[in-house]
């Protein structure tokens, strides 16, 4: 595949807090239709990375292309492109989900009409809960609307930072639904998850990053393959059989990051 | 592929009426702040004659614009910027700058709010009235009184990123500005104090309000307070926005 059919081109991306060097050299690419898991114990730069991605860092050196676009020179284009599910709450606490569905419609250039808007609130189960302001829905909830803010535009690429997070099984389960469902309309997907159950489930491949490095990139299962013998990874197994998260803690060991 | 940016108009006509309805539903914290204004004139009804109906008015738009400034936009801005509000829209396809003067536009139409309710009260309850000039200029010197003070919360906002410690501070400003400025400008710290008081941020604020409010008092001497009023504002947005970080993890 040439490159210029990648979704999202990330070459020798190094990004600075200060003198902390956050992200060392870190290059990957996601295809269409992809879903693309990073994964890394906390604090190893899957955040940073995604900002770099999202455009809300700036790297010392290294680029980030979505869809062709590059995110530092041309953002807007590269954002247009680009939807994103954030960590944190990200909504006006006031407004109701209706009125942040309308507002982000206007943003990105996509005419609501009432129907749409009611497809948009069945989809996400969230019919009853229009005039609900969104500080009064319950996590869940809020992860809902905002993966439907994340999808409003059609964007080639989602960026989902950690989505399942607090959700319960049937509400992780809908995502993963979701995210399926995007990947059939060959829509990327970029996500960062502690869940190895969730990577090991959903993404085609993954990246896992330590210390701001890429230290391991492959698909779960040849992961897995080509880590087996190693012998931390096979002391890191719990169950004789080896799994993603055998894999992950072998490679990035057993001491407990803050 | 082509891809389609939206136009700004859209974009910022989208923000307006959330950020407006978002300053709706926070509508009794806002009346809130109004209130002091109008409490008082109405606790200086005996004494506007001898205090004269534009100290009265000027003093009370400033106080207004001071919580306005300081309390209302900062702690909006504070509180937004702590859940993330702010990076949601900064990865939308729209210059970060429209997010910045929607929020601005809605405290432009709360100081107009804020000196119609202070002409509405000051009318009723001391019968004090102004040339059809007075009102018009008025609104303007409101308006470049109210940047000084919007300025400033963006230097505290600029400078704090928790919003609790945002909050208390304003409070504590808004507090020192109220009891410092009346009283210095009174003449109850002394004379250096007054002296201080009326070319501080507030002292100026007030003097241009007071001056507009009586075009015909209009001096050399407020037109050096007009200048200061403007050089408050543009070295409190240049350092606000110099300092201001918009996301505070």
């Amino acid at each position: 595949m040439n490159t210029d059919d990648y979704i999202l081109q990330v070459k020798g991306l190094n990004v600075y807090y200060g003198a902390f060097h956050a992200v060392h050299d870190v290059s990957f690419h996601v295809l269409p239709g992809e879903i693309f898991g990073l994964l890394g114990p906390n604090g190893a730069g899957k955040t940073t990375t995604l900002s770099a991605v999202e455009g809300l860092l700036k790297p010392r050196s290294g680029s980030v292309i979505v869809s062709g676009y590059d995110v530092q020179e041309k953002p807007l284009h590269a954002h247009a492109v680009i939807g994103v599910q954030l960590q944190a709450t990200s909504f006006q606490a006031e407004l109701t989900v209706s009125e942040i569905l309308k507002l982000y419609a206007g943003i990105y250039g996509v005419a609501m009409t009432r129907e749409k808007l009611m497809h948009i609130l069945q989809d996400i189960k969230l019919e009853d809960a229009a005039g609900k302001k969104f500080g009064q829905l319950s996590g869940g909830q809020q992860q809902r609307v905002s993966l439907a803010i994340a999808t409003l535009h059609d964007p080639r690429l989602v960026l989902l930072d950690e989505p399942t997070t607090g959700l319960d099984p049937q509400s992780r389960r809908q995502l993963w639904e979701r995210m399926e469902t995007m990947r059939e309309k060959d829509h990327a997907i970029l996500l960062t998850t502690h869940s190895m159950e969730e990577a090991e489930a959903v993404c085609d491949r993954i990246a896992i990053i330590d210390h701001g490095r890429l230290i391991a990139i492959d698909t779960p299962q040849s992961l897995i393959d080509s880590n087996k013998t190693k012998p931390e990874v096979i002391s890191a197994s719990r169950r004789g059989k080896i799994t993603l998260e055998d894999v992950f803690i072998g490679l990035t060991g057993k001491t407990i990051r803050s | 592929m082509q891809t389609t940016i939206p136009k700004t108009s859209t974009v910022l006509s989208s923000l307006l009426r959330a950020d407006f309805t978002t300053q709706w539903r926070n509508r009794r914290s806002f009346l809130l702040l109004l209130l002091v204004p109008v409490i008082i004139l109405i606790s200086w009804k005996g004494i506007v004659d001898k205090l004269g109906g534009a100290f009265a008015l000027s003093t009370c738009i400033t106080i207004g614009l001071v919580a306005i400034g300081l309390m209302g936009y900062s702690n909006s801005i504070a509180r937004d910027r702590d859940k993330g509000v702010f990076q949601r829209l900064r990865v939308a396809p729209m210059p970060s700058w429209c997010i910045m003067a929607s929020r601005l536009l809605v405290q432009l139409m709360m100081i107009i709010l804020l000196t119609v309710i202070v002409f509405i009260a000051g009318r009723n309850i001391d019968q004090i009235t102004l040339a059809p000039a007075g009102y018009a200029i008025t609104f303007l010197t409101a308006i470049i009184g109210g940047a000084v003070y919007l300025g400033l919360g963006q230097v505290i906002v600029g400078l704090i990123q928790n919003p609790e410690t945002v909050n208390s501070t304003t409070r504590l400003i808004y507090f020192v500005f109220i009891m410092v400025g009346m009283f210095g400008e009174l003449g109850v710290l002394g004379d250096q104090f007054k002296e201080i008081v009326i070319w501080s941020p507030y002292g100026t604020v007030k003097r241009i309000i007071a001056a507009g409010m009586q075009p015909e008092t209009w001096n050399t001497e407020m037109t050096t307070a007009l200048l200061l009023t403007i050089g408050y504002a543009a070295l409190f947005s240049v350092i606000g926005i110099k300092k201001f970080k918009w996301n505070n993890r």
